[in-house]
């Protein structure tokens, strides 16, 4: 094995550029690998893992408990297909004032319990004790951490006069409900619904869960089973932001693999090549064809090992802040995301190696069968056939020699010319996908800025936040913020949490008026809402609850309820967030008012002096100008900035071999060409033609790929449904542009070795056979 | 004066290949340069085809003073003034013959079609025209090397150098490039010959150069044998 190793090490050291090249592709590629998979995991695991812990319900269904007893809710527990179940429990609707706790107000699903434990749903407390005796509730905690403790004996008054008392906080990752009595306080409440709390042997995909659901409920009087929420809902909001990021980072971690693939095949087979004399000489000395093979896989898998190391170790320092922006603001409950699984660097770390193994075994099984003698003389033999009646046909054609010869190098070495190619194309894929990605956000993050002119929130001082109050009324505000100069359109909100039916968790319901131009650009199907009973949502809301244009839910606030219709779609959305219109807010809360404005000034117009005016107005206003930028435009761009330059760099150093590999083996030619006269500047130009060539074919190939990626990308993000105009991206100035980036990954690789190849010492080249 | 080298030296870290090596080549001369392996002759050859500089001294080829001229002018200097035939040919195997002749003229920008015509003048003067579409593997040694000669006259240089332009051929192949090269002196080209081989020197050149430790040893003048 010594002579193996002795062997391996010295053709290391003699091929030091190739073995550097082959390290750091396998460097960028396990890197980009690796985030890809740190970001699949995340999506899933923690949640999985969290909810096995509490051994969180499959389906948390609700009753109305006027058509439905509570013994024929018990019988369900013992249905096929139910593994186990809890409740019935009483679950009641109770109004909460405005800034109760940390909650905007509006409505709290609440549920008796007797305990956190049991089969199913085991809440974990973690603040205070559960509620035991009436008049005590605990409130359901549903982000990391934990709240603060002093908010612990807050007082809740409930519209039948009784007085409810925070004793506790806890975590339920089934989101079973937003607070919970006891039984007897729940009695006390006039409980119209109860809650079954469900574990099914199959619950693997939405169907199964509903079958399972409706054999457990077989049985029941029709329409009791009010609504039900199964714990794929909760899964999908949970990974919703990360969803909307993973099908880019998944195609780009699929790239970069293919990529890693190709370059490693090509540098292999190359390193095989043009090292037969070597091959030839090392069977000649008595070394088995196995012994061969093994000194060429050591001699790779030195690299290969040290750039998966470095790259796993640089993709866990990139995937942690990654990772803490794709969950920032998701309801994460007990699940921990921001840590990246072990099997991911042990997955990048097996499998890289394994990666550049395999396709190094292909040309280094040739170098297996090769003959001895056939190997020495082929180092030196003259090639014959391969391309050559292009090299005539380019021969007579009226281009510049140098250029004619470059054109007609790739025909020489067929094989790994495509293989260079799939590079470049591969390359260019990435740099249109990742413009077109771009300009798609770029579109994005500008709606409803189409008018250029700056946008002011004004809030309103109150006991939420400690400010004072305005002395204005709701109307006079919008009035004279709408009198202000540079004011073209003010938008009065108001954020309510109202209860849907058949929902355990309340939605956020945003009511609206005055000023919708916005409309014109977020809703991207129907229309916006005109008038009371109508509601707009983004797409996440309406996926997760199953819902489409047409669709009727009933809204519940303040003991009052309205039906609504789902007359339009936003752009994007908080998947737990509605839209209304102010109609729709008066007819469940006739007394509520506006707390946020937000005044759109005209092009132009001083947004600064303008906030300085409001605070003028009334001291319980507080203007702000808003953002121009977009975090998700922002973080998409910089994830595909990074790739890009990763595979971008990858696919030039593809090129870079190629070149290295071609002007290393035509060393005599190209002495020979500069002993009759080749200037070293007609040498660069017919090096960099060799692969500008394939650069440009390059290009026609991969744009079309790299269009299709990006409408796959874009088709693909849940959160966001892009409209036509922002996917249609494309037009020939900027498809002349990716057809130059094919070009220009080529010439960046191809540069050095050409320049190396111009500067060549020529007088040894010619004089040694 | 087609080549003046006056005092030149040539050292490769501490090995000095020529050593204050000067000497005089006029128009329509043939040189044979002789020497025993490592005294300089190809080092020499290197010099006067402008391939690498020397550490000291002058080389003027045909009026240029090499050292003067960069990467560049070099190049051009060769294609205008040198023709070169090696050892081992040096052809390129992925053109045919006709090709790799016309090489030298459509580097110069000359038009295809105008550099093939040229080339196969020479070819057929050279006896090998009707090899004109074989590539470079499928020639015999003195096929390869006449095209190599076809190749080094293109450009019609001043002076044509030929480093060991037998040592790869069979005694047959070996005669008729003599002969070709002895044709090309009767007709004034200027040759300058580097070789191992007394015959070739005896019966192409009309001057000896014998070198050692990168000196001109001896200076003889010789009888055409031809």
């Amino acid at each position: 094995m010594s002579a193996v190793w002795r062997a391996s090490r010295a053709a290391v050291k003699r091929r030091r550029l190739q073995t550097f090249v082959i390290g750091l592709v396998v460097f960028c590629s396990t890197t980009t690998v690796l985030l890809a998979l740190a970001l699949l995991s995340a999506a899933s695991g923690p949640f999985d893992k969290a909810y096995a812990a509490q051994r969180g319900a499959h389906a948390v269904a609700a009753f109305d408990t006027t058509k439905v007893s509570r013994e024929q809710l018990a019988r369900t527990a013992r249905q096929p297909g139910v593994e186990a179940a809890a409740g019935p429990f009483g679950q009641a609707v109770v109004d909460i004032p405005k800034d109760w706790l940390w909650m905007a107000g509006g409505t709290l699903t609440v549920v008796g319990r007797a305990d956190q434990a049991g089969p199913v749903d085991r809440i974990e407390l973690l603040e205070g004790h559960w509620a035991t005796a009436p008049g005590e509730i605990v409130v359901n905690w549903s982000v990391q951490g934990s709240p603060d403790p002093e908010l612990l004996g807050t007082k809740l008054e409930t519209p039948g006069g009784a007085t409810l008392t925070v004793v506790g906080f806890a975590a339920s990752m089934s989101k079973s409900a937003s607070a919970w009595v006891s039984p007897e306080q729940m009695a006390a409440l006039h409980p119209a619904s109860a809650q079954m709390l469900y574990r099914f042997t199959d619950s693997s995909t939405e169907a199964r869960l509903s079958a399972s659901l409706a054999r457990a409920t077989t049985g029941l009087p029709k329409e009791s089973l009010t609504g039900a929420q199964t714990y794929l809902t909760l899964k999908q909001a949970f990974s919703a932001r990360a969803d909307s990021y993973l099908p880019f980072i998944t195609l780009f971690g699929i790239l970069g693999l293919l990529v890693s693939a190709l370059l490693v095949g090509n540098v292999v087979s190359g390193a095989v090549v043009s090292g037969y004399r070597h091959i030839g000489v090392l069977k000649a000395l008595g070394f088995t064809p196995n012994q061969v093979v093994a000194v060429y896989l050591t001699m790779l898998s030195v690299p290969a090992v040290v750039g998966c190391v470095l790259g796993t170790l640089a993709g866990n320092a990139l995937a942690g802040p990654i990772l803490k922006v794709a969950f920032s603001g998701i309801e994460v409950g007990r699940a921990s995301v921001g840590g990246i699984s072990p099997w991911v660097s042990v997955a990048c770390l097996v499998g890289m190696p394994a990666l550049v193994l395999l396709a190094a075994l292909v040309p280094a099984l040739r170098a297996h069968r090769l003959p001895a003698a056939e190997a020495i003389s082929a180092g030196g033999a003259p090639r014959t056939g391969r391309g050559l009646r292009v090299q005539r046909i380019l021969g007579a054609t009226r281009l510049p020699r140098p250029v004619s010869l470059g054109l007609g190098q790739p025909f020489a070495r067929p094989s790994r010319t495509l293989l260079t190619m799939a590079a470049i194309v591969l390359g260019v894929t990435t740099v249109t996908l990742s413009t077109g990605l771009t300009s798609t956000m770029v579109a994005y993050g500008k709606v409803g800025r189409e008018d250029g002119g700056a946008r002011i929130h004004v809030t309103t001082g109150g006991a939420g936040n400690d400010r004072t109050p305005p002395r204005l009324s709701d109307p006079q505000i919008e009035k004279r913020l709408r009198s202000l100069p540079g004011a073209e359109g003010v938008r009065a909100r108001a954020l309510s949490q109202a209860n849907m039916t058949g929902q355990t968790q309340p939605v956020f319901a945003d009511f609206y008026r005055g000023d919708d131009s916005s409309y014109e650009h977020t809703i991207v199907k129907g229309r916006a809402p005109a008038t009371a009973g109508e509601i707009v949502a983004g797409p996440a809301f309406l996926s997760q609850r199953g819902l489409k244009l047409g669709d009727r839910v009933t809204l519940e606030l303040n003991g009052r309820k309205i039906t609504a219709t789902v007359v339009g779609q936003l752009i994007e959305g908080d998947a737990r967030a509605l839209e209304a219109t102010w109609e729709s807010f008066a007819q469940l809360a006739p007394d509520a008012r506006a707390t946020e404005y937000t005044v759109r000034l005209a092009s132009g117009a001083d947004a600064r002096a303008y906030a300085e005016a409001v605070a003028a107005l009334d001291p319980g206003l507080h203007a702000s100008v808003l953002d121009s930028g977009n975090a998700a435009t922002a973080t998409v761009i910089t994830f595909s900035t990074v790739f890009t330059v990763l595979l971008t760099l990858v696919a030039s150093l593809g090129v870079f071999n190629t070149v290295l590999l071609n002007t290393r083996e035509r060393r005599r030619d190209l002495g020979m060409l500069k002993s009759i006269g080749m200037t070293p500047r007609q040498v660069v130009v017919m090096t960099v033609t060799s692969v500008a060539g394939l650069g440009a074919v390059g290009g026609l190939l991969g744009i079309p790929l790299g269009i299709v990626a990006h409408r796959l990308v874009v088709d693909h993000v849940g959160v966001v449904d892009f409209p036509a105009h922002m996917k249609d991206v494309w037009h020939a100035p900027q498809l002349a542009a990716m057809l130059l980036a094919g070009v220009a990954i080529a010439v960046l690789g191809a540069l050095v070795p050409a320049r190396s190849a111009a500067r060549m010492t020529i007088a040894s080249a010619l004089h040694t056979e | 004066m087609v080549v003046r080298l006056d005092g030149v030296h040539k050292e490769y870290g501490d090995a000095k290949a020529l050593d204050g090596l000067s000497l005089e080549i006029r128009a329509g001369d043939a040189v044979a340069v002789m020497g025993p392996s490592g005294c300089g002759k190809s080092t020499l050859l290197n010099m006067v085809a402008g391939l690498d500089r020397p550490t000291s001294g002058t080389v003027e080829v045909h009026g240029h003073d090499l050292k003067k001229l960069d990467e560049t002018g070099l190049a051009l200097f060769r294609r205008r003034n040198v023709g070169m035939i090696f050892q081992f040919f040096n052809l390129i195997d992925d053109l045919p013959a006709l090709d790799n002749v016309a090489l030298p003229a459509q580097l110069t920008g000359t038009p295809a079609r105008q550099a093939r015509r040229r080339a196969l003048e020479l070819l057929d003067e050279l006896g090998v025209a009707e090899r004109r579409n074989n590539y470079p593997a499928t020639l015999s040694g003195g096929e390869r090397q006449r095209v190599a000669v076809a190749r080094a006259l293109m450009n019609r240089p001043a002076l044509l150098l030929a480093d060991e332009p037998t040592g790869a051929l069979d005694s047959r192949s070996g005669e008729q490039v003599m002969d070709l090269l002895i044709d090309l002196n009767q007709i004034g080209q200027t040759l300058l010959i580097v070789t191992h081989d007394p015959q070739l020197a005896t019966r192409c050149a009309s001057r000896l150069i014998e070198v050692a430790d990168g000196r001109v040893a001896r200076e003889s003048t010789l009888e055409a044998t031809a």
